[in-house]
């Protein structure tokens, strides 16, 4: 891939991350949102309509919550029972006045007097009454006789009124329902909006995750050696960088007369023999040590590093194993089977320090090519 | 429908002069002998005060369209807050109610400068048959829906006794 191409994958994959990330947040906003909006038409729904419903239904404890026709209209039927009474006349006449001026009281009503028209002659036949009584030229079968047109008349009123009333009762009946409805649907809606946004959110979050997972991967990849499963450079330096401070000891290991080996077994089982040697390695040097491929034929196992001497032991255990191991190398010169050099140095962990190592290392592991491979030297003042 | 007048009786006449005299007395004369007084309960103590002693004390006048009438009308009386100060000493958390047409209630809310006590309406002395002879209205409804007596149903009408509800 050239570095064009690179760069222009980047620039793409910058805003595209943004565009997720701001999605992501959109959808569940959008959510969130829609259930708010459930629960609020809720609380109003209980806050706002029911006192609504109260009002038109409820009728206790307000002046006008039994029409004012019929208070009338049981003052004038009171009235009549007063006058009919087995009682003194002057008694019987304030009795019945007071019952006619509370009746007067409540069927003067504006809303009485523009819709029925029975209302002025009535109260015009209350008045002459009261005046009649004041001045005890009526007597009671009479007084009682007049009080029937107003009592009729209010009759008329209340049953005027309970109609209206069931009307607006209907209507109100008729307009929950269809409010009902419109909340019933709206709400469904909103929930079903809700559960959709919620979805978006979630399968956002899966593409997300597996973005991270994949990107992790990727990152895991590029830090091993596809040939083995060990680490590569990349990660050995990684390694060290995470060990700050660290005292680690750095071991160089290079297979000796690779180049013939493949030329003598092919590079198949060049392949092969390098995964060997990787697992040997690992096995050698156990849990203790991590290993990297390096290329070609050099790898490198970094480990835990309390003095040289433990170094030492660990390059004599290697040299050894692979001796033990026996891998057959007919193009060796020295007519051996596969063998090693190798070279190491202990260091304390930080970036200069690691350079230092790995140059000393390497030097370490020259000087036993350079007398002859097959052997292990421990630079000690890296 | 065919309408024609028949001629009229003296005796006939006569009556109806009577029925136009006895409607003005009714409406001229003292409302009867009854509602003379507010009664007031603060506890154990019953005042009673006369009508006239609260029309006297009546020195507010505004003018105020009275939804049961439909129409403005001018309405004298006094704060009903300040009232309750000079009656109880202070404000009660609450009021019981009792009226001539034995409508009962008790309501609360009452150290509001808005109400007033009113006991003349266009200058004559409320009456039972005008819905009296005491009367508590709002001095300003703003908001309210005049065509909706429902929305106006705190104003006690033909009060018959105030009592204190400490």
């Amino acid at each position: 891939m050239t570095s064009k191409t690179k760069s222009a994958e980047r620039r793409s994959l910058q805003p595209r991350t943004f565009t997720r990330q701001h999605r992501y947040v959109t959808w569940l906003s959008l959510s969130l949102m829609s259930f708010l909006a459930l629960m609020v038409l809720i609380v109003y729904e209980s806050r706002w309509v029911y006192p609504e419903i109260q009002a038109y239904f409820s009728q206790t404890g307000n002046l006008t919550g039994q029409q004012l026709a019929t208070r009338s209209r049981v003052y004038l039927q009171d009235a009549q029972v007063e006058l009919l009474n087995d009682q003194p006349e002057q008694a019987a006449y304030e009795a019945a006045m007071l019952d006619i001026e509370l009746a007067y009281g409540l069927f003067d009503i504006y809303v009485y007097r523009r819709q029925y028209e029975c209302t002025e002659p009535s109260l015009m036949d209350l008045n002459r009454l009261v005046a009649w009584l004041e001045m005890s030229e009526i007597d009671r079968v009479a007084a009682v006789e007049e009080l029937f047109a107003p009592i009729e008349c209010l009759t008329r009123i209340e049953m005027h009124q309970l109609d209206q009333r069931g009307e607006a009762i209907n209507n109100f009946s008729e307009s929950t329902r269809q409010h009902n409805l419109v909340l019933t649907y709206s709400s469904l809606l909103i929930f079903i909006m809700g559960l959709v946004f919620w979805w978006l959110h979630e399968r956002q979050l899966r593409r997300t995750d597996r973005a991270t997972q994949e990107t992790f991967e990727w990152m895991q990849r590029a830090m091993r050696d596809p040939l083995t499963g060990i680490g590569n450079r990349s990660a050995l330096h990684q390694d060290v960088m995470s060990h700050q401070h660290q005292k680690l000891g750095l071991v160089m290991i290079d297979i000796d007369f690779f180049k013939q080996y493949n030329d003598a077994y092919g590079h198949p089982q060049g392949d092969t023999l390098l995964r060997q040697l990787a697992t040997l390695i690992s096995q050698t040097l156990q849990q203790e040590a991590q290993l990297y491929r390096l290329g070609g034929d050099e790898f490198a196992a970094l480990l835990h590093c309390p003095d040289v001497e433990t170094l030492k032991r660990y390059c004599r255990q290697l040299i050894e194993g692979v001796r033990e191991a026996d891998f057959a190398h007919s193009a060796h010169p020295d007519k051996k089977s596969v063998t090693l050099s190798v070279g190491a140095s202990c260091f304390t962990a930080d970036e200069r320090s690691f350079a230092h190592a790995y140059e000393a290392a390497d030097k370490a592991l020259y000087r036993v090519k350079a007398v002859g491979r097959d052997g292990w030297q421990v630079t000690e003042d890296a | 429908m065919n309408a024609f007048a028949l001629p009229r009786s003296r005796w006939v006449r006569a009556r109806d002069w009577l029925a136009c005299g006895l409607m003005f007395l009714a409406i001229a004369l003292p409302s009867t002998a009854f509602a003379q007084t507010v009664k007031l309960i603060n506890g154990d103590v019953i005042q009673e005060i006369p009508l006239s002693d609260l029309r006297a004390i009546s020195d507010t006048s505004f003018t105020l369209y009275d939804p049961y009438q439909g129409r403005d009308v001018e309405m004298k009386g006094v704060s009903f807050r300040r009232f309750l100060i000079d009656q109880f000493g202070a404000v009660p958390p609450a009021l019981h109610f009792t009226a001539w047409d034995d409508y009962e209630v008790t309501l609360d809310g009452w150290d509001d400068p808005n109400w007033y006590l009113i006991t003349f309406e266009d200058g004559d002395p409320l009456t039972i048959r005008t819905r009296g002879p005491a009367r508590l209205v709002e001095r300003a409804y703003s908001g309210r829906d005049i065509h909706n007596l429902r929305d106006f149903n705190d104003w006690i009408w033909m009060i018959r006794s105030i009592e204190a509800k400490w």
